[in-house]
């Protein structure tokens, strides 16, 4: 018995007497918090990763001519608003493109070209193989690289000109409304004219993207429908609210049993001091204050939970990384730092389910009067 | 330090005009102790029987404070009980008296040494040199870290003995100490209380139906229906 901390000995020897009541009682826990930490990381990791997937397109605006307007290109006052708009919210690429036949060594294809001074800025994704600044030669996706057989340095002819291929396109990994795979990029000015068929803005954030989406149709579509303006920010905002609701509606299930592993350390806390009744007595005889037996019992009834917490909580985030590990959600996605919340709030949860199971049992026990208790 | 005489004189443990009357299911009231005046003197064994349900273990639990009279009022050292609060009931319980039962009521989970502090554990320092003291005085000094399945009856009896003792107590209460014990170990037992009171000064109230108790007490009681008077 340490002199230190009496409760706390006293309460682990007592729990130490019936090991496996007290195994089962912490097994609850272990379950609930297992059921709460799985659930609960696999729901946000699913959540990072989707929006990770779709994040490119939510940055995105695209604003392309209105069908009303029956044009195929922007005129340079639409792009300067454009352009004020998105100001210090991200960057804006003017994007020509039209269709065409290209050709390589292993063949030839329809592909889309597009036509951007900053290729780096909608299809770079962080590759240095894509110039922020395209002055000459071709990029090509990486899916027409492999289809025609290309490598930089390779040649090949769009629309009758011929280009070196300066560098090969990353593949897209997220979903975007452009489809650089199959494209070719050429520098603007292998173009015909200089008419920009839609700007595409990048935007620091969603939230930017919002601001700039609704900017641009205030400014440009006040009085007549002049630009299309297209933004899948209020899609992903739906898919992520979706996914708030379905890890709410998980975890909501998950919670139910802890709060049914809560109601086990009840019921093992009032078999408990049933049982030792009379020596609860004692030690109020000896001089044992109430709060003093409440508190050691508090931690019998905390110390279920704290084991329980820790296994289910260890147990749980063990399975998840090993989910992670043998199936396509990446694992970056189960270690992202906010993941640390869900096992920690677990692992409180169940400690806290286990002291409210433990506190009417606890508080019936230390308040009888030691003459009832002792004579059994 | 005009007290100092009265401290001394006032006894350990008094009840005074003390009255127990319990609510009995049918609405009427069931005296349990009817105006019991009653001393220990320290050093003092006092033994008091009676036939079941005469009202002695009313009469203990009174004197321990574990109980509230209805009328009259329990005496520690001279003071009154009658007011104090739960916790300064059991700080009382602590300081001043020491208790023995029938069935031991050791813990399960303890040795003999931390069975015997149990009463001190939630205090600050450590008592237990003391209670090898007082389990050696009790001649259980070869068995300091037995738990109590590893003990017999009378060494139980002798490990709540000391555990009564550790806190140096003025007054032990001792209900049917003798009571699941043969008759040679209830002897020693007997022997070993008598031995600590003289040599502590310590005032024990033994409530018995046990004959080899009377023998040892320096003054018998009896309890008749709620009325004490002395043999």
């Amino acid at each position: 018995m340490s002199d230190r901390f009496p409760a706390l000995s006293l309460a682990t020897r007592n729990l130490s007497r019936q090991r496996l009541r007290a195994a089962l009682a912490a097994l609850g826990i272990v379950i609930g918090v297992f059921a709460v930490v799985t659930l609960g990381l696999l729901g946000n990791a699913l959540s990072v990763a989707a929006q990770e997937e779709l994040g490119g397109l939510g940055d995105q605006v695209i604003v392309s001519p209105a069908e009303e307007s029956e044009r195929e290109t922007l005129d340079s006052r639409e792009v300067a608003a454009v352009q004020r708009v998105a100001d210090g919210r991200g960057t804006v690429v003017p994007l020509q493109s039209t269709g065409g036949t290209v050709r390589g060594t292993g063949g030839q294809s329809v592909a889309q070209i597009y036509g951007t001074d900053n290729p780096q800025a909608l299809f770079g994704n962080g590759s240095d193989a894509v110039p922020a600044s395209h002055r000459q030669g071709a990029l090509v996706g990486s899916g027409l690289a492999e289809d025609l057989d290309l490598r930089p340095g390779s040649t090949i002819t769009v629309e009758g000109n011929e280009y070196r291929v300066v560098g090969v396109l990353p593949p897209v990994e997220g979903i975007s409304p452009l489809q650089p795979d199959s494209a070719v990029v050429l520098p603007p000015s292998e173009f015909a004219s200089d008419d920009v068929s839609q700007v595409v803005v990048r935007a620091d954030s969603p939230d930017d993207a919002r601001a700039v989406a609704s900017g641009v149709r205030e400014r440009l579509n006040s009085r007549q429908q002049r630009v299309s303006v297209f933004s899948l920010t209020s899609v992903l905002d739906q898919i992520s609210e979706f996914f708030n609701l379905l890890n709410g509606f998980l975890l909501a299930i998950a919670g139910v049993s802890l709060v049914v592993a809560g109601v086990s350390i009840f019921n093992v806390m009032l078999m408990t001091v049933a049982e030792r009744r009379g020596e609860i007595g004692v030690l109020r005889a000896v001089g044992i204050h109430r709060k003093q037996v409440l508190r050691t019992l508090l931690i019998e009834a905390t110390l279920l939970g704290v084991v329980g917490g820790a296994v289910g909580a260890l147990l749980g985030t063990l399975t998840v990384v090993a989910v992670a590990t043998q199936t396509e959600l990446p694992l970056w996605a189960v270690l992202q730092p906010g993941n640390v919340f869900v096992p920690l709030g677990a692992f409180a949860f169940g400690v806290l389910i286990a002291l409210v199971g433990g506190l009417y049992p606890a508080y019936r026990a230390a308040w009888e009067p030691p003459v009832e208790a002792l004579r059994g | 330090m005009s007290f100092e005489p009265l401290q001394q004189t006032a006894p350990p443990l008094a009840l005074v005009d003390v009255t127990k009357r319990y609510e009995s299911g049918g609405g009427g009231a069931v005296t349990a102790l009817s105006h019991v005046d009653f001393t220990v003197a320290s050093g003092e064994v006092v033994a008091v029987v009676g036939p079941s349900g005469s009202g002695k273990s009313t009469m203990l639990n009174i004197l321990g404070l574990l109980d509230e009279p209805t009328e009259g009022s329990v005496e520690l050292r001279g003071d009154t009980t009658a007011g104090l609060t739960e916790a300064e009931r059991t700080d009382a319980r602590r300081e001043s008296l020491g208790f023995v039962f029938q069935d031991f009521h050791l813990l399960p989970t303890l040795s003999a040494v931390e069975n015997v502090r149990l009463p001190t554990a939630f205090l600050p320092g450590d008592a237990t040199d003391r209670a090898r003291e007082l389990l050696e005085l009790v001649g259980l000094g070869d068995r300091l870290d037995h738990t109590p399945d590893e003990l017999s009856g009378g060494q139980k009896q002798r490990v709540a003995i000391a555990r009564a003792l550790v806190n140096e107590p003025d007054v032990l209460l001792a209900d049917e100490p003798t009571g699941n014990l043969d008759r040679d170990t209830g002897t020693d037992i007997l022997e070993e209380i008598r031995r600590i009171t003289d040599e502590a000064g310590v005032g024990v109230v033994a409530v018995t139906h046990d004959d080899l108790v009377t023998d040892y007490a320096d003054r018998t009681v009896e309890l008749v229906d709620g009325v004490l008077r002395d043999v």
